[in-house]
């Protein structure tokens, strides 16, 4: 009688559980095309059709809208030079959220692209996720450049700076940030009631390092103006906005962007972010923790497996089934078996954590050549034209 | 080459009556013949070879419909009256004699490839007393019913709407009053919106009504993957077909006379093409256009199927830019 009661109690459980995932997709599934609706953004499936060989990513509609992907298409078809730009803050080693946008810089080197990517310590250091620029400096040099590196990026078409110690871009920062005024900073980013809170440092990051850094491959001491494009979230929306506006009048070409959509956290608390660490598989995690992380880690399944056979997963919230597809493998019918109950949790997170593992392995392999090679990455290019 | 099989060619019909209400619109007018129609304007950069794939197009179908013991008058309507209209008053007379010279070029077609299209000048018959009244009886029933006008307007660029107006939409009126007691207009799929209304005020004045048959959009040569990606809307309405000149791509297209065969080769080299099949291929259209050239000069019925071994992948994308370049050099441009 108490298992009978244990079990109908589960299945209860179950159902609600199942009842909240369900709820969840509908919201994730309707989360990006809203935000492409909102933006003006356009659908990245045109560009998937056209192209000769499209990143895995666009295939599979995780880098899912751009804007103005056009010009990019047209330098990109046509050889000529065009530019990526992608920044990333480091307040700690790399995780696999990160990995998904470097694998699309990758395909977009081998497009032609140069490849810009700003370390942004000093946004680490002015929010206040790092006690001290040195703390952040060393994160970038330790932790998160020799990871970029490992990924197999080409030095002669890949260009790493860490902010606080490429002064060049401050100088760069001064001349976007005169194209700008306080009041269209504090509207695009809404600092709101805390505004007066705010330390200076951060309006003078957003309101013009950032935008120094989505610009700077136009300076003529990188070639002069051309298509460049940004891959951000779709949160960073904004950014863009402001960067084509100094763009147009600078005389710049209007930067492009693709938007990438976040992945999800193992804690099924939201987006995998380094501020919950059990949220994500870093790159440098050791096997066991990877590994225990992915077992405990929250999915679209059922709490019983009866249930689960029955009713079927729901794996568009499944961080497990994302880190699989958006990583390792093409859907090939994950989703289908999930979502029909053929497939339980236990297997689909053992087949994950053998690709997790077996890609941590490689990549920490190769992070002491990649320490070595450092200085064949940092853009040391001094930024004279707009001192002249 | 049966009238199924023309009905059904891949790459060349994109949407066509069935071949039994063609059937039975012959046998309706007759004795009369039935009527098959083409109509194109022109500019001053030359004759495309995509006129002569609906030439030819017409010429097939005339053809077909002849086998099964049909009378057929196969039209090939010059519109130099609506050429000019877009054109200032100084170029008028240099466009009505630009209109001799493609009425030379129809001739010349019938001539190298055996088809016996007549052509006729809209300036012909504008102002002749059966036209004028044909005009004015559908202009009347237009302007008592609210949502006929509105689709009048709808044909006008919206930038145009207000000159048109005052006009009266005459030359909308003059386009419908052309096709409407026509059996079969064949033209590209952007014509739709004049075909839909002619058909409707046909229902009014209790004509059989057109039937549309069109063939697949025209696409620029040499445009590489990104220009395809770049112009939304392309695949449904592709370039004007006979205009050498339109969004200025005259340099990307086949003029006869004027083109050299290496440069189109090089075009055709250079040109995107994918194995989607939903997708613009520039490539297979010059060389569908080219193998029915090759058919009537060798008098070859077989039906045309490249873009069926293509699609099906029985030649590859190089085979066929090579194949394309060639048979195009060989069977249109050095006719000419």
């Amino acid at each position: 009688m108490a298992d009978e009661e244990r079990r109908k109690e589960l299945e209860q459980i179950a159902n609600e559980q199942h009842d909240v995932k369900r709820s969840a997709r509908v919201k994730e599934l309707a989360y990006y095309p809203e935000k492409i609706k909102e933006f003006g953004a356009k659908p990245t499936e045109r560009f998937v059709r056209y192209h000769p060989n499209p990143s895995r990513l666009m295939r599979m509609g995780i880098t899912f809208a751009h804007k103005d992907l056009e010009s990019i298409a047209d330098a990109m078809a046509s050889n000529k030079p065009w530019a990526v730009v992608s920044g990333l803050n480091p307040s700690g080693s790399l995780h696999f959220g990160h990995k998904q946008v470097f694998d699309d810089l990758l395909w977009l080197q081998e497009q032609g692209a140069d490849i810009y990517i700003p370390i942004t310590n000093d946004e680490t250091y002015v929010v206040g996720k790092a006690q001290s620029l040195a703390e952040s400096r060393r994160i970038a040099y330790e932790l998160v450049i020799p990871s970029i590196i490992a990924m197999g990026f080409k030095p002669e078409k890949t260009h790493i700076f860490v902010d606080s110690d490429y002064p060049d871009i401050y100088n760069i920062a001064m001349d976007v940030s005169k194209y700008l005024n306080l009041n269209r900073i504090l509207g695009v980013f809404g600092f709101g009631k805390d505004e007066e809170g705010e330390n200076p440092g951060t309006i003078f990051y957003r309101g013009g390092v950032q935008l120094a850094q989505i610009l700077l491959p136009q300076y003529e001491e990188f070639g002069g103006p051309k298509p460049t494009l940004v891959s951000v979230g779709i949160d960073q929306y904004p950014y863009i906005l402001l960067a084509r506006d100094v763009a147009r009048r600078k005389d710049f070409v209007n930067p492009s962007a693709i938007f990438t959509k976040f992945a999800l956290g193992l804690d099924g608390k939201g987006k995998m972010t380094s501020s919950r660490p059990e949220s994500a598989i870093f790159l440098t995690d050791d096997i066991k923790t990877a590994e225990k992380k992915l077992k405990t880690a929250y999915t679209g399944g059922g709490v019983i497996a009866s249930f689960q056979k029955e009713h079927g997963g729901v794996p568009e919230i499944c961080p497990v089934y994302t880190i699989r597809t958006y990583h390792f493998e093409e859907d090939n019918g994950v989703a289908e078996d999930c979502s029909s109950g053929r497939a339980l949790c236990g297997s689909c997170k053992k087949d994950g954590i053998a690709q997790v593992l077996a890609y941590l392995e490689d990549h920490q392999a190769k992070l002491p050549e990649a320490r070595k090679r450092i200085n064949e990455y940092l853009l040391n290019t001094q930024v004279r034209s707009i001192l002249r | 080459m049966r009238l199924e099989q023309l009905l059904s060619t891949r790459g060349l019909v994109q949407q066509t009556p069935n071949a039994y209400e063609i059937r039975d619109r012959a046998r309706l007018v007759s004795p009369q013949p039935i009527k098959l129609f083409y109509g194109e304007t022109y500019d001053e950069k030359g004759d495309t070879i995509d006129s002569i794939k609906y030439y030819l197009f017409v010429a097939e179908l005339a053809d077909a419909l002849r086998e099964e013991g049909f009378k057929v008058d196969p039209v090939i309507l010059v519109a130099d009256i609506a050429a000019c209209r877009n054109v200032t008053i100084e170029l008028h007379n240099r466009y009505m004699v630009l209109g001799n010279d493609r009425v030379r070029f129809v001739e010349q077609v019938n001539e190298v490839y055996g088809t016996d299209l007549r052509v006729v000048r809209m300036s012909e018959y504008i102002d002749s007393s059966w036209f004028v009244q044909k005009r004015e009886e559908i202009m009347q029933i237009c302007e008592a019913d609210s949502i006929l006008m509105e689709c009048i307007e709808k044909t006008v660029p919206e930038s145009k709407v207000d000159i048109e107006r005052k006009n009266g939409f005459l030359y909308s009126f003059d386009e419908i009053a052309t096709i409407i007691d026509l059996d079969v207009k064949v033209g590209p799929p952007r014509e739709d919106l004049y075909d839909t209304i002619a058909r409707l005020i046909a229902e009014k004045i209790v004509t059989n009504g057109i039937r549309s048959l069109f063939l697949t959009p025209t696409f620029p040569l040499g445009m590489n993957w990104a220009y395809f990606f770049a112009n939304e809307g392309i695949e449904e309405h592709g370039i004007t077909a006979y205009k050498a000149g339109s969004k200025q791509l005259h340099r990307h297209r086949v003029i006869i006379g004027r083109s050299n065969p290496d440069y189109i080769k090089q075009l055709i080299t250079d040109s995107f093409i994918s194995i989607d099949s939903s997708l613009p291929n520039p490539v297979l259209d010059v060389g569908i256009i080219s193998e029915m050239a090759r058919k009537r000069l060798e008098h070859d019925p077989s039906p045309i199927i490249l873009a069926d071994d293509f699609y099906s992948g029985k030649i590859t994308p190089d085979e066929l830019k090579d194949t394309v370049g060639e048979n195009v050099e060989k069977y249109v441009l050095l006719k000419f």
